[in-house]
């Protein structure tokens, strides 16, 4: 369960493009820089661990070199001590030697050149086998003879090689200059015979600690710890102060002559990197913390930790940053989208990038134009073929040939002597030529009215005293502009749906009058009038004449007798339809009936001049926003 | 935006606890810690420069200078001149400045001879003091040494008190030194106003040396045959004197007074051919020597805000180290346990 979700929640396709793109860019910018940086930090670590612990030793390995020159120098001194005439003659004969003041004199500047150009000595002391003894600082405590001392034993049993004491602990010696024996390392060496191979006697050099110190504590080390110089009974010749007291292994001193070990002292862990000189088989010590490093590794690491932590902070601003730049547009782009899709077709995608998702919404905008264009194109289309629909009708209503025809029947008629005729076909013809109008679709009110005025006479010969009319065309101009039979139609259905359909004679009123700025022509009969059904069902045809459909004229769903309607609506709506097209939604027809008592059909029609009708132009909007 | 924030914050707040944890240890780590305050570097150097380096003397002038170093942290070097010869000393100083040491301590062969070379060492920012014998016209900072007037002064009520207030008495000395200079003065004017009945008949140059001044002594004893007392103003010269006296049998007719405590004089004390001898302060000398120069170097003696316009010396400019009388009664505390 716990799974899925979480298998779920992994499913990279399914986050918005903003997390895909900030995961991306976390993944692409921290994960590296972490690698590099723990790769980076573990090699040098290990490299600069090498390089101090070598360039320890190496410091160690100087130290013991100048340990070594030390030693060296005072063997050198002994020798130099040994070779002196003087001094044998002492060795051999004592303190008997010296008849004058001078000799002893001379001796004792001897051995004071050694102290005074060796500063680091701090007193010389020549013991003859005998127990006599010569020097400058020492001498004896008791009385008790100098060749029992051990280290005197010692220096005799070396058999004349050079021989270092350590820290001098327990001797019959005192020096007058108040040197503690932790203040001083005593060196010794028997003064043998060449023949007898003897010790004739020893001459013993107190070494001033602090000459080993000053080298010792000279040294500055990779990491931070001390030096240390233990003896080979692992005596401490020289600690700094505050060194850590800890157990030396005895393995170490007679081991391998260089190496490292580790150790406990006072709670801490300590490293020891020793190295140990063959002249004098003193060992140097350098001992550190083991969580030490150098410092050179904690500045790394530190600049390392730096490091990554800044790319990680950049990295997150610019992930998101990044990020951001290309889900907005994206984004914004889709919310633009939802809301044109939701209908508002007029909306276009802003903005002027040059990317991809630029292109992308000018792509989508120029579709938006294309089905615009495309959308107005099948508006101008069906407009089109509404009025070429139209001007076939209205071709059909009036052919030239008829017209002319009828002008022939005419004057043949009135050639005949046949008045009633020729009346009928000159109303006829009138109506033709009116009709026709050359093809205009305005004409003067005079000539409508003309127009109605033959149509009735026509109706009149048929229906004699049944069909009675008058047109009153009031104070309106006679050259007032109108669209052309708009009145025939009406008129006509007031003859056969009112006045033929009544008892008795009918009456039809034909008035043309303004009101508001606007012709209103009004067609009253006093015929059967329409049921409110028909009615209802007439102005609903009115009002949507195009949606009615073409020829078939059945629509609206109403039960109306399709023959009936057929006939009736088609004219009115062919005179509303043009009216409207015309001059838009606020003209056209409008019915009202009574039934048994007549209807009254109203035609509202703009005053119009010349320059007034093509201000109308086309009016197609009004098609399609119903 | 927020979340965004949140998370730097987070993450700026655990780089500064890293950094934090970082120096933190950075001051705590290491197995020493370096105190501050009286605590100088193994790489300074401070040098005692003297004439008759080997005499022994002077050891005990090294150990305190040495035990002054260990105490500091600090470490020095000895020179000197081997010989008592004035070109000499001047030659190892001028050496040894060159070298530019962190201060160095001068025991003048000649009160003036070495002023050049001291006032160049000081005007280089090297500190300098005197120790044991001044070189009062020089640009070192302070003297530290007996009050050698004083000395004499005590010298000469001793000599009285064993003399019996009256006799012939010389002087074995080294006239071109300041401080024996003084001793002699001392000594001198104490005998001319104090005690008149006593006559100093001569002032002999004894070189410093043990078998000049044995001469010289022998001399003297023969020139003035009932000759009361010698006043030696140096231990080698004591030694040559006591020895001529022994050589002469005239131990108990000649009283010695030496100076110092080296182990010839000492024995001589104890023996009875020196009648007493002036122990001087001399590992004060060193140590305190050091200690001011060490004081210099750190400029720790800050006497006023401008001490250098002002002309108030940082350091006591004289420093008594004091004199001792030692006498076969008190000269067992003198050796070296």
């Amino acid at each position: 369960m716990i799974f899925r979700t979480v298998q779920k929640w992994f499913q990279l396709n399914n986050w918005t493009i903003r997390y895909k793109l900030i995961f991306h860019f976390l993944l692409v910018s921290i994960l590296p820089s972490l690698c590099l940086g723990l790769l980076t930090a573990w090699t040098v670590s290990g490299v600069i661990e090498k390089q101090v612990n070598e360039q320890t030793m190496q410091l160690i390995g100087n130290v013991n070199k100048s340990l070594n020159s030390y030693a060296g120098n005072i063997q050198n001194i002994s020798y130099f001590i040994s070779m002196n005439p003087d001094v044998q003659l002492f060795l051999e004969r004592g303190h008997e030697a010296f008849e004058e003041t001078e000799d002893q004199y001379r001796m004792s500047r001897f051995l004071q050149g050694f102290t005074t150009l060796y500063s680091e000595i701090a007193g010389i002391l020549v013991v003859g086998a005998d127990g006599q003894y010569f020097s400058n600082e020492m001498y004896a405590r008791t009385s008790r003879s100098l060749t029992e001392d051990e280290w005197y034993k010692e220096a005799v049993r070396a058999k004349g090689i050079f021989q270092i004491i350590g820290h001098p602990a327990n001797r019959n010696v005192t020096t007058h200059t108040h040197y503690k024996e932790s203040e001083v390392v005593s060196v010794v060496r028997a003064i043998l015979d060449p023949d007898t191979q003897q010790a004739k006697g020893v001459v013993l050099i107190d070494l001033k600690l602090r000459a080993i110190a000053e080298t010792v504590r000279d040294v500055r080390l990779g990491k931070t710890g001390y030096l240390m110089v233990v003896s080979e009974e692992g005596e401490r010749i020289y600690a700094p102060r505050n060194a850590a007291l800890f157990d030396i292994p005895a393995s170490i001193l007679a081991g391998p002559s260089a190496g490292t070990f580790q150790a406990e002292a006072g709670g801490t862990e300590l490293q020891m990197i020793y190295q140990r000189s063959p002249f004098t088989n003193w060992t140097t010590i350098g001992v550190f913390d083991v969580r030490d490093s150098a410092q050179e590794i904690r500045d790394i690491n530190l600049y390392l930790v730096v490091f990554v932590f800044v790319v990680c902070m950049l990295g997150i601003a610019a992930s998101y940053y990044l990020s951001h730049s290309i889900s907005r547009p994206i984004t914004q782009l889709s919310s633009h989208m939802r809301k044109i899709e939701e209908g508002n077709m007029n909306l276009r995608i802003p903005g002027e990038r040059q990317d991809e998702v630029g292109l992308l919404g000018r792509s989508f905008n120029a579709m938006l134009q294309q089905i615009g264009r495309l959308l107005s194109q099948v508006r101008e289309e069906q407009r089109l073929k509404r009025e070429a629909e139209l001007r076939s009708l209205q071709a059909h209503i009036q052919p030239h040939f008829l017209y002319n025809t009828l002008d022939t029947i005419q004057w043949l008629a009135r050639k005949d002597g046949a008045k009633e005729a020729a009346e009928m076909v000159e109303a006829l013809s009138k109506l033709f030529r009116i009709g026709l109008s050359k093809g205009q679709e305005t004409i003067p009110l005079a000539d409508e009215l003309e127009h109605i005025r033959s149509y009735l006479k026509i109706q009149k010969t048929r229906y004699k005293d049944k069909l009675n009319y008058e047109i009153e065309a009031g104070a309106i101009r006679g050259d007032t502009l109108v669209l052309k039979l708009i009145l025939q139609p009406v008129v006509e259905n007031a003859i056969y749906h009112g006045i033929k359909e009544r008892r008795g004679p009918g009456h039809i009123a034909i008035r043309v009058s303004e009101r508001d700025g606007v012709l209103e022509f009004t067609v009253e009969d006093d015929g059967v009038g329409m049921s409110e059904e028909r009615l209802a069902a007439l102005r609903g045809t009115l009002e949507s004449p195009m949606a009615s459909g073409g020829e078939t004229g059945a629509g609206g769903g109403l039960p109306v007798s399709p023959a009936a309607s057929a006939g009736s609506s088609y004219g009115l709506r062919n005179v509303q339809e043009r009216i409207r097209l015309t001059f838009g939604e606020s003209y056209g027809i409008s019915v009202e009936s009574k039934e048994k008592q007549g209807t009254r059909v109203t035609i509202r029609h703009p005053i119009i001049d010349e320059k007034g009708l093509k201000a109308y132009g086309t009016h197609v909007e009004s098609f399609d926003s119903r | 935006m927020k979340k965004l924030l949140l998370l730097y914050v987070v993450l700026i707040a655990t780089l500064l606890g890293y950094l934090y944890m970082a120096f933190v240890r950075d001051d705590s780590g290491g197995l020493m810690s370096e105190t501050t305050g009286l605590q100088g570097e193994t790489d300074e150097k401070y040098v005692m420069v003297n004439f008759l380096a080997g005499i022994d003397y002077w050891k005990n002038v090294l150990k305190g200078f040495e035990d002054a170093a260990g105490a500091l942290g600090v470490s020095v070097e000895y020179r000197g001149s081997m010989q008592y010869d004035v070109q000499e000393e001047v030659m190892v100083l001028e050496q040894v400045i060159a070298r530019k040491p962190a201060g160095i301590a001068v025991s003048a062969i000649d009160s003036e001879a070495l002023n050049a070379a001291i006032d160049k060492a000081v005007e280089a920012g090297i500190p300098v003091v005197m120790f044991d014998s001044d070189a009062p016209g020089s640009k070192a900072y302070s003297f530290l040494g007996t009050n050698n007037y004083n000395a004499g002064v005590t010298a000469a009520r001793k000599m009285a008190e064993l003399a019996g207030e009256a006799g012939k008495v010389v002087v074995i000395t080294l006239p071109n030194q300041l401080n024996h200079q003084e001793r002699t003065q001392g000594f001198e004017d104490t005998l001319r106003r104090e005690f008149p009945a006593m006559e100093l008949v001569s002032i002999e140059d004894g070189k410093g040396d043990q078998l000049v001044s044995e001469r010289k002594a022998s001399d003297m004893l023969e020139q003035y045959p009932d000759l009361k007392g010698i006043f030696v103003t140096e231990a080698n010269g004591g030694v040559g004197a006591g020895n001529a006296v022994l050589r002469e049998g005239k131990v108990g007719q000649v009283n010695i007074i030496s100076f110092d405590t080296d182990k010839g004089t000492l024995d001589m004390v104890k023996s009875g051919t020196i009648a007493a001898t002036l122990a001087q302060g001399t590992w004060n000398m060193g140590y305190w020597s050091l200690m001011h120069l060490f004081h210099l170097r750190h400029e720790l003696t800050v006497p006023m805000s401008d001490w250098r316009s002002s002309g108030v010396p940082p350091l006591p400019e004289y420093v008594d180290t004091g004199i001792t009388v030692v006498t076969p009664a008190n000269v067992d505390y003198f050796y070296a346990k």
